[in-house]
């Protein structure tokens, strides 16, 4: 069994890998945020190798179901989508190239370097889980509590951010006018210019127009 | 089946083998199963939506028209495999497999019948929710694929709507976990024993007197360290007739035709307005591969609401029947899985008749309706859930001397946390009905209507 597990850590690893390269280095963005789940979905594979269920389903609900068609979303909401002819390095890439090879190292040197690798056998029996959904919470509700509080509060920020950004004032707020609605508009307009001797002034600026409420 | 084969080839073959074939097995049976029950759906819905309209429906192809949904497989096998010319080829073409792959995963750890479960997972509800979420991304995938304008707009509106109502289902799902103490679906129906409302807390008094035919041990209550005891059981001990799982049930049931896509939130692939949304530049067996995804969804989610709320595979006879003992386990199982499928099906048949009676709604009434009405409703009933579980389990030492309850019998307690939570979920039903039936204020500044 455990050469299989193995293999399968080296298939699923290997797959991770290409899928991450592939997401740096294709031109087309879209195909980028597509590489990048399924780099996601790999690694939510490797913790359930790690009998890690909760984390692995827990990886593909946030990173695959949530993250991941933010990403898309964001991406289908920007113009530019053909990439194809945007360079992919800048001048500077060699800074890019840096900082994340430093934090890399800062985390990979003192791992390598103070972890005990041979690690005692588990005792038989009953396995130690290391990562059930009752330990998470319990570690959650003791050990971990001002960052998991921490957490909730700025998420909580973010929401009310994102709804401050997405708020219009009373005042401001423009009625989206129904088929009906505006052919009859557009016929009292039409019939106020025939009696009209001269053209009746439009209630609305065109330019106020374009910015409608959605 | 792992045992069966050890039992079997145990000797010839490395164990790994077994275990995998044993899989390879049982996945091809889940598969089948749904495969099957998709084809009877499919003609099932057409031939009632058909009465419900008052027209015949398919009639000519074998009895009753039974071989139509055959007839249209071989159709759509033959047909012209058609990509657009500017379509992202390879998008276009993984787009079905991802969104299908999922929805074939979430079978996987559905209890189909007593004892009869593909595997065991102890977050099996959680992973149901994540593995759905997954086939979001086959949609996006179809929508911008496809590289027109109906298809984006249909993946655009689909993704927007399973992502919104995903809040208010796993919110209903909640609940199961409270009132389960975990996430597993395989515990579900052995908890859901019992008698309506009461569930199986009518206990037996003379140990020797009681018939194993009215009454079985009840190992698993939830969460508590509790002996068995013999309680009274018809396998109808189901949560939807408490005011939590009802409640639960409704959101969940509604939260799941919007996932599902049907029809009072068809949105994404409204006819009438963007063709035929994702879908648009499908063909031949790619889109058939779509369509299929779609109603095994919805059986696998009319087989969760089922298990969740609906008792699973427990009904009058099958506790009976497996107390009996030797070859009358298999009849229990057999029996059970018939309860499931026919709540599975009555569900299913639930959905069409909805499809016969409602219009679409809108996008704004699709969001209103989720976020003002079902998500509040889901969240109170979490608070009744919870209720639920400390009247009923608690001892006098987690309640930390507020209350009392260990001088009670088991049913006594159950009828008070009853009665608490209706008292709860009807009152915020109520409350927030009558908050959303309230006439919206003018939002709007007239002077400033936009013009055409």
């Amino acid at each position: 069994m455990n050469t299989l597990i193995t293999i399968l850590f080296l298939v699923f690893a290997v797959f991770i890998l290409v899928a991450a390269i592939m997401t740096v280095t294709v031109k087309n963005i879209v195909h980028a945020a597509l590489w990048l789940i399924s780099s996601f979905f790999g690694v939510g594979a490797l913790y359930l190798l790690m009998e890690a269920e909760f984390l692995g389903v827990a990886q593909v609900l946030i990173y695959v179901g949530a993250v991941s068609i933010l990403i898309l979303f964001a991406i289908m909401l920007t113009r530019d989508l053909e990439g194809s002819q945007n360079r992919q390095l800048t001048p500077r890439w060699w800074i890019a190239l840096l900082v994340p090879a430093a934090l890399f190292g800062l985390l990979i040197v003192p791992t390598v370097m103070t972890h005990a690798w041979q690690l005692p056998p588990p005792p038989a029996g009953q396995p130690p889980s290391i990562s059930g959904a009752q330990q998470i919470g319990t570690a959650f509700m003791r050990e971990y509590l001002l960052p998991f509080e921490v957490a909730a509060i700025l998420l909580l920020v973010a929401m009310i951010g994102a709804i401050v950004v997405a708020f219009e004032e009373r005042e401001q707020r423009r009625r989206v006018l129904t088929l009906a609605e505006q052919v009859r508009l557009r016929r009292q307009r039409q019939q106020q210019v025939a009696t009209l001797p001269e053209p009746a002034v439009s209630a609305v600026q065109p330019s106020e127009a374009t910015g409608g409420e959605t | 089946m792992t045992d069966i084969l050890r039992s079997w080839i145990g000797s010839a073959l490395p164990d790994w083998l077994i275990v995998l074939i044993a899989y390879l097995i049982v996945t091809t049976i889940v598969l089948f199963y749904a495969v099957g029950n998709f084809i009877l759906m499919v003609w099932a819905e057409r031939r009632i939506v058909a009465r419900m309209q008052d027209r015949l429906g398919p009639n000519r192809v074998g009895p009753a028209g039974l071989l139509q949904p055959i007839a249209d497989a071989v159709k759509m096998f033959t047909k012209e495999d058609i990509v657009p010319r500017n379509a992202d080829r390879w998008v276009h073409l993984l787009a079905p497999v991802v969104s299908l792959a999922p929805v074939a995963m979430m079978l996987a750890v559905i209890p189909w019948g007593r004892g009869w479960e593909p595997i065991d997972l102890n977050v099996a509800l959680l992973y149901i929710v994540a593995v759905s979420a997954v086939s979001g991304v086959g949609l996006m995938m179809a929508g911008w694929g496809s590289n027109n304008k109906f298809a984006l707009l249909g993946a655009m509106r689909a993704v927007a709507q399973l992502v919104s109502y995903e809040i208010p289902a796993v919110t209903a799902l909640l609940t199961v976990v409270v009132l389960a103490g975990g996430m597993s679906l395989l515990n579900l129906p052995h908890l859901q024993a019992g008698v309506p409302i009461m569930g199986a807390t009518i206990l037996c008094n003379d140990p020797a007197g009681c018939s194993p035919l009215l009454y079985t041990t009840i190992t698993s209550f939830p969460g508590s360290p509790n002996e068995p005891v013999q309680a009274l059981d018809l396998g109808l001990g189901w949560w939807v007739f408490t005011p939590v799982g009802l409640l639960g049930f409704v959101v969940f049931f509604i939260a799941a035709l919007a996932e599902g896509e049907r029809t009072p939130f068809d949105i994404p692939e409204a006819d009438s307005e963007i063709v035929a949304g994702y879908m648009t530049e499908y063909s031949g067996m790619k889109f058939a591969t779509f369509y299929i995804a779609q109603y095994i969804l919805n059986f696998a989610l009319a087989a969760l609401a089922a298990t969740a709320f609906l008792g699973g595979w427990q009904g009058p006879g099958v506790a009976a029947l497996a107390n009996m003992g030797g070859p009358w386990v298999h009849a229990a199982a057999a029996l059970s899985a018939f309860y499931l499928l026919a709540k599975i099906w009555i569900l299913f048949f639930v959905m069409i008749w909805l499809r016969g009676a409602f219009p679409r709604l809108r996008v704004d009434q699709l969001m209103d309706f989720a976020w003002k009405l079902l998500l509040p409703l889901a969240l109170v009933n979490i608070l009744s859930a919870s209720l639920m579980v400390s009247i009923t389990q608690w001892t006098g030492a987690q309640w930390s001397g507020v209350v009392n309850l260990d001088g009670f019998a088991s049913w006594q307690r159950q009828l008070i946390a009853v009665i608490v939570t209706a008292i709860i979920n009807i009152a915020a039903t109520y409350w927030i009905l009558s908050i959303n039936q309230r006439p919206a204020e003018q939002e709007w500044d007239e002077e400033l209507v936009v013009a055409p």
